[in-house]
């Protein structure tokens, strides 16, 4: 898999580049940052349309006794030495976290328990027994918190794979070969007996470096003198890209099926579009991103890419494939600058600035570098990009809502004037100009400025302190009946008075 | 009836927890020391709070806004650490405070957008969170760093309880055993129709901070003995085995006490036995398997109640 990336990325750049490019922290982090935001956004779309956010939350945290349970489990294998990248701990992991799934919706189907409860009865006790199976069987294993809550998405690019592209004959080194660091050994020597001096001692050569090289070993032991053309991954950018691509064609082959069981379940059935098995599908591929996300962005933090992106997308469009498409674009726009503002710059903001002027108020004791966790500095991106959406989005935003609104409310309160005055057609006191405002119950100053945007669509018209309905006027609001009130006949709303 | 059959469950547990005990103390040899008696003690209050207080989540069907406001506490924790260093009050005032904001931000995204509250509680417990883990490492890479001691506040130390937190469990819990009962009728109200109390005029936004407030200061009275997601089992699993087996809130509530009760002295004291069994872990193990009972066995209810019901309807027919 890495090897057909690397391939590919070698048709634009060279060996040289491409590794200087993989050593640059900031660029991986970026780059697992956004292959953990597509990824989590696109199954975090139907997560939250499937009103299943906190899911995510459970699963995250239940992942950990897959993880341990694997973990014992190649223990138990004699003459394997498990370490924590095995694939079958990904495997064990997203196992738990379709249990949680499973145990959760068993609890709920029962009828007793309600999903909110279901879901707070499975997990924490699946951690619990996590927690109890690591401090009783595997305190050796030093599981650092920091490590599990908050990841270490800053050093993802020194952990690597190497893939050799050139020279790569592996190397053999036997006892004859001049590079071989061959010593006499006496095998026959003993303290106070024989000594190596002795005739009678047996002297046998011992290679000390003899074996088979892979070119990248050979290099490192430096065996050879031409460097072979190698490039170093980092394993979480291959896991993450595996897993992005993973997502991708499910949600791409799968998307009618996705679309119709996560609207209308019993239609999708009908059709034979086996909901179940699609659920599943993708709570797994939920708990595996989850999992590969771990070492990158911690068990907590990884929820954030999975409902908030979806969450702000999900406030700009109706429409799925959108959502789809917005969503991965959000999540990536939050790993980007989330790096920067880990480092102090929002934006060309400086956070140290902020730390300058806050010190003397909350006495920061003079530190004033803001240098903080890179994983948590893109779920304050995200979360900020939420706001944002929340408060521009042109649809469903506050300011839009707000707008639309007090529209609303300068329409109603037009109508209301215009049929005042049209049934009140004798009575002047009633139109009088400074007496209007009493009779509705408005302010002075509201009154006056609904009656200067109708003055100025010539709708009414004013003289000595009396308004009078023009002939536009009438129209309008017969228009409005015609519309919003077509039982009442005008002379029947007349006589309400 | 239904009042009497919640005092015999009540008694039946309580009669089992001193069997337990009498049967630690002759059967095995267990010597109840001071610092066993401090930590069970603890244990047990902290599940009866945890039980009275989480019943009324679990009725309003919002069981996981422990979860939520737990994690929404970090950043408050980390600004009243960073203020006041580490002073339990100021930071416990910290922790408040960020919660409630918490809150007020899920009402708000919930009343005036399309978002759910499931999704809307996703968002303040992971965001505050980063929020707080940014504040943490600032705080870590601070020269001095006095900061030892902060992650215990995620996730519990076990068995490290004093005289002194028993104390402290003890006055606050009682405080909140109080509030309880001073706003039993409108806690009931809201718990289950909330829409009713809003139109009566009942001060529904209060009552929920209120209450919110309530499950956060649980939550960080346990944080040193169970951690986050402990505390947020043990405000769930006692109120949802007691609602298993009676109807009445009275009883419920009381029942889901007598529960949390249970779950915590046991596990707390077991895990104060042997240094190898963590503390929170096993309280939600013990608080876990009373849920099954529940599920298994309560009357009506219960699964196997319910399947001697449908199976006597088939043979009848």
């Amino acid at each position: 898999m890495d090897t057909i990336l690397i391939e590919f990325l070698l048709l634009f750049t060279t060996p040289e580049a491409l590794n200087s490019g993989l050593s640059d922290p900031r660029l991986v982090a970026t780059l697992v940052g956004i292959l953990v935001a597509i990824s989590g956004a696109l199954l975090g779309t139907f997560l939250l349309l499937r009103r299943m956010s906190l899911m995510t939350d459970a699963i995250s945290h239940t992942i950990l006794l897959g993880i341990v349970v694997t973990f014992m489990a190649l223990l138990a294998i004699p003459g394997l030495e498990p370490d924590l990248s095995s694939p079958w701990l990904i495997l064990g992991a997203a196992g738990a976290g379709v249990i949680t799934v499973i145990l959760t919706e068993t609890l709920t189907r029962s009828g007793l328990v309600k999903a909110d409860a279901a879901l707070g009865i499975a997990f924490p006790l699946l951690f619990a027994l996590s927690v109890i199976l690591i401090s009783r069987y595997i305190e050796n294993v030093h599981l650092d918190t920091d490590a599990v809550i908050v990841g270490e998405i800053g050093l993802v690019w020194a952990d690597t794979h190497s893939y050799c592209l050139a020279q790569c004959d592996p190397i053999t080194i036997t006892p004859e070969d001049p590079r071989a660091e061959v010593r006499r050994v006496c095998v026959n020597c003993t303290r106070g007996g024989i000594g190596p001096r002795d005739p009678e001692a047996i002297f046998e050569e011992e290679c000390n470096n003899c074996g088979t090289y892979s070119a990248a070993e050979a290099w490192g032991a430096r065996l050879i003198d031409t460097a072979p053309s190698l490039v170093y991954f980092p394993k979480a950018l291959g896991v993450m890209s595996l897993i992005t691509l993973l997502n991708l064609f499910f949600v791409i082959g799968f998307y009618k099926e996705l679309k119709l069981s996560t609207f209308d379940p019993a239609l999708a059935r009908s059709l034979g579009l086996r909901p179940g098995l699609i659920h599943y599908a993708l709570m797994f591929l939920v708990s595996v991103t989850a999992v590969g996300a771990f070492d990158a962005v911690g068990s907590i933090l990884v929820i954030a890419f999975f409902i908030v992106p979806a969450a702000a997308a999900y406030l700009l469009t109706d429409r799925l494939a959108l959502i789809l498409v917005i969503a991965p674009i959000i999540g990536g726009f939050g790993a980007y600058f989330g790096y920067d503002l880990a480092r102090g710059n929002l934006f060309g903001l400086q956070v140290n600035d902020l730390l300058v002027i806050l010190d003397p108020i909350l006495g920061l004791d003079g530190y004033t570098t803001w240098n903080v966790s890179i994983s948590a500095s893109m779920v304050i991106m995200l979360f900020l990009a939420f706001m944002g959406v929340w408060i521009l989005s042109p649809r469903y935003g506050l300011i839009a809502n707000s707008l639309r609104r007090s529209d609303q409310q300068r329409r109603f309160r037009e109508q209301m004037i215009l049929g005042h005055l049209a049934n009140h057609p004798d009575q002047p006191e009633e139109r009088a100009l400074s007496t209007l405002h009493q009779h509705f119950g408005w302010s002075r100053w509201g009154m006056a400025w609904v009656i200067f945007r109708l003055r100025s669509q010539g709708a009414i018209t004013i003289q000595d302190d009396l308004t009078e309905l023009s002939e536009s006027g009438r129209a309008a609001l017969a228009a409005f009946r015609q519309v919003n009130l077509p039982h009442v006949t005008p002379q029947h709303a007349d006589s309400v008075q | 009836m239904l009042r009497s059959r919640a005092a015999i469950i009540a008694a039946v547990t309580l009669a089992c927890l001193i069997a337990l005990l009498a049967i630690g103390a002759w059967g095995f040899g267990i010597e109840y020391s001071y610092t066993l008696q401090t930590v069970a003690i603890g244990g047990g209050l902290l599940g009866l709070i945890s039980g009275v207080i989480g019943s009324f989540g679990v009725l309003r069907q919002q069981s996981l806004m422990g979860d939520a406001i737990s994690h929404a506490a970090l950043p408050g924790v980390a600004i009243a650490f960073l203020i006041a260093g580490r002073e339990l009050g100021a930071l416990m005032i910290g922790a408040g405070i960020a919660s409630l904001l918490g809150v007020y931000w899920i009402t708000a995204v919930t009343q005036t957008s399309r978002i759910k509250q499931d999704t809307a509680m996703g968002i303040v417990l992971v965001s505050w969170f980063a929020f707080g883990i940014a504040l943490l490492s600032y705080i870590q890479g601070r020269p001095d760093a006095s900061q030892a001691g902060l992650d215990r506040f995620i996730f519990g130390q076990a068995a490290a309880i004093t005289a002194e937190d028993v104390r402290l469990i003890t006055v606050i819990g009682t405080g909140l055993l109080l509030i309880t009962a001073l706003f039993w009728k409108e806690f009931k109200l809201i718990a289950f129709n909330y829409e009713f109390a809003a139109a009566n005029g009942y001060p529904v936004r209060f009552l929920d901070a209120l209450l919110s407030l309530m499950i956060v200061i649980t939550i960080v009275l346990g944080l040193q003995l169970a951690g986050v997601i402990l505390m947020v089992g043990l405000l769930i699993a006692p109120a949802v085995a007691a609602r298993q087996w009676v109807t009445g809130l009275g009883a419920m509530v009381g029942l889901a006490g007598v529960f949390g009760l249970f779950a915590g002295m046991i596990g707390s004291g077991v895990s104060a036995l042997d240094v190898g069994l963590p503390t929170g872990p096993m309280i939600i193990l013990i608080a876990s398997l009373i849920v099954a009972i529940a599920l298994l066995f309560a009357p009506e209810r219960g699964v196997i109640a319910q399947w001697r019901r449908t199976h006597q309807t088939v043979s009848k027919e």
